[in-house]
């Protein structure tokens, strides 16, 4: 199908949203889909451009490793996730984590999780170690800086605490 | 709490069974079996749920619960499948099956962050006893899209900036946030115009922060916009032009036979201005605020039961808003 914006390229990207009450659903190539502001997550057409290139020689019959392992729970292949932007179940966090790290790294700036855990009884547990609150006290200090630089509109040095507070506290 | 500026606080959660694959993989009978599941665990929460099935509903219905900020656009297709859980005070929505298994949303009015966070969190413990969400050590908990990995958490506020975007610093004070991590959207969420002032400032990272700092971060954010704003607020005030054009505002208003939503939308949210600063006093903000959402197409049509031309909307629109503002 080709996009219904520039009527040229082939679309990629479904949208779907309400305009004057009207829900209205439409596709677009990417380059479009950029302009217009949604972004596939995985769209890596800048840094991939020798892959798109031999891709566009050889069609889809040129399988890499990724794209032949398929994930044992869905079915889904890294090709189906960066082609549609969705992951396709748990387990594929675990089957293709090489492949996604990347993205996950591009789009957080971080790649380990803090904040609300399953099992809060662990969490408590580990919390209460010296260094952790050592840490900790330290990460409240830098928040206070970071409060303060904010109330002085000095958003550069509170762009700088932010991400020193975010290193602080993925090491907890 | 009625505020000012910040017209509602929103929290949602991303949330996904972990024995089966994310909805864009499921057939139709893990659709229903989710929908069932979540369904039955709800029955354990304080809150008292209504149940939607989104196929059974009309597209006006749909589109009117967009409107209403119940929903995403994307959920109001009329795909099969899919469920909405709502309380009957529309605090709490969840939707299933949308891009993840649970959206669980609480939205309170003005400025109140931690309390809509604190009842989405309550309703995510309760429902991970039965559902057992899929949440890795390090990734946090695992969701569709991969912008939602960690806490699954996208706080966000709708704040009325109308003084801001009069002078035009809104821009720079916008893409001074996105340096911060905090993400400007329409009026309707990711992809959406901003319509009349109406700003929706949301956290962007959910991986490596925490819920209470993500919350924290923006609270300031938004108690120091709300400065910002109420003081280029008393200043405008000062200038004859403006009161004018809020005076103005309300006589048309007030008088017309025929308005655009968008015009509509852009007079009250002078109109807002002129009640905040004391400027119009017959007129309460809840007022306004019910209006900016009950003048808005697919809610206007389906109060009055049937589709209307853009025409009748907009005299029927005219007409809701002088009766209401008599």
């Amino acid at each position: 199908m080709k996009c219904q914006k520039c009527k040229a390229a082939d679309a990629t990207t479904q949208v779907k949203r309400v305009v004057n009450g009207e829900y209205e659903e439409y596709m677009l190539c990417s380059e479009c889909a950029h302009q217009m502001g949604f972004d596939n997550v995985f769209d890596t057409s800048v840094p991939d451009m020798f892959g798109g290139l031999m891709k566009s020689i050889f069609g889809a019959a040129l399988p890499s490793r990724s794209q032949a392992t398929r994930c044992p729970v869905c079915g889904s292949t890294y090709g189906d996730i960066t082609n549609t932007g969705k992951v396709g179940c748990a387990k594929c966090y675990e089957v293709f984590l090489n492949e996604l790290m990347p993205s996950v790294r591009r789009i957080h700036g971080n790649t380990t999780h803090c904040g609300k855990r399953q099992n809060m009884a662990i969490a408590e547990k580990t919390e209460t170690s010296k260094t952790q609150n050592d840490n900790k006290a330290e990460i409240e200090k830098l928040k206070s800086e970071l409060d303060a630089a904010v109330s002085t509109q000095n958003f550069e040095l509170a762009a700088k605490l932010r991400d020193m507070i975010k290193e602080k506290e993925a090491q907890l | 709490m009625k505020d000012s500026i910040v017209i509602s606080s929103r929290v949602r959660l991303a949330r996904n069974l972990r024995d089966y694959p994310f909805p864009c993989r499921m057939d139709e009978q893990q659709r229903l079996q989710v929908i069932e599941k979540i369904k039955s665990a709800l029955k354990n929460c304080d809150e008292k749920f209504m149940f939607v099935s989104m196929e059974d509903i009309g597209e006006l219905d749909a589109v009117t619960m967009v409107e209403r900020h119940l929903i995403s656009p994307e959920f109001a297709d009329g795909k099969p499948g899919r469920a909405l859980a709502v309380t009957e005070d529309e605090t709490v929505s969840i939707m299933i099956n949308e891009e993840d298994h649970l959206r669980i949303q609480v939205i309170k009015p003005g400025l109140s962050i931690r309390e809509a966070y604190e009842i989405a969190d309550r309703i995510d413990t309760q429902l991970d006893k039965e559902l057992h969400f899929a949440f890795d050590g390090s990734l946090g908990y695992l969701t569709q899209c991969p912008t939602n990995l960690g806490t699954g958490m996208r706080a966000s506020v709708m704040m009325h900036l109308a003084a801001l975007s009069n002078n035009h610093s809104v821009h720079r004070i916008t893409s001074n946030l996105s340096k911060l991590g905090f993400a400007v959207r329409g009026t309707y969420g990711e992809g959406t115009e901003v319509s009349s002032c109406m700003y929706q400032l949301s956290n962007q990272v959910t991986l490596g922060i925490s819920e209470k700092s993500a919350i924290e971060n923006l609270q300031n954010i938004c108690t120091q916009l709300s400065q910002s704003e109420l003081s280029a607020r008393s200043s405008l005030m000062q200038s004859m032009e403006y009161q004018d054009k809020i005076s103005r505002s309300m006589g048309i208003l007030l008088t017309a036979k025929l308005i655009s939503h968008a015009e509509a939308m852009k007079l009250l949210s002078n109109v807002r201005v002129g009640i905040t600063e004391g400027l119009i006093d017959d007129v309460s903000l809840d007022t306004v605020d019910e209006l900016t959402l009950s003048i808005q197409p697919a809610s206007l049509m389906r109060a009055k039961g049937k589709r209307l031309t853009p025409v009748e909307r907009d005299e029927a629109r005219a007409e809701l808003i002088k009766n209401t503002l008599r």
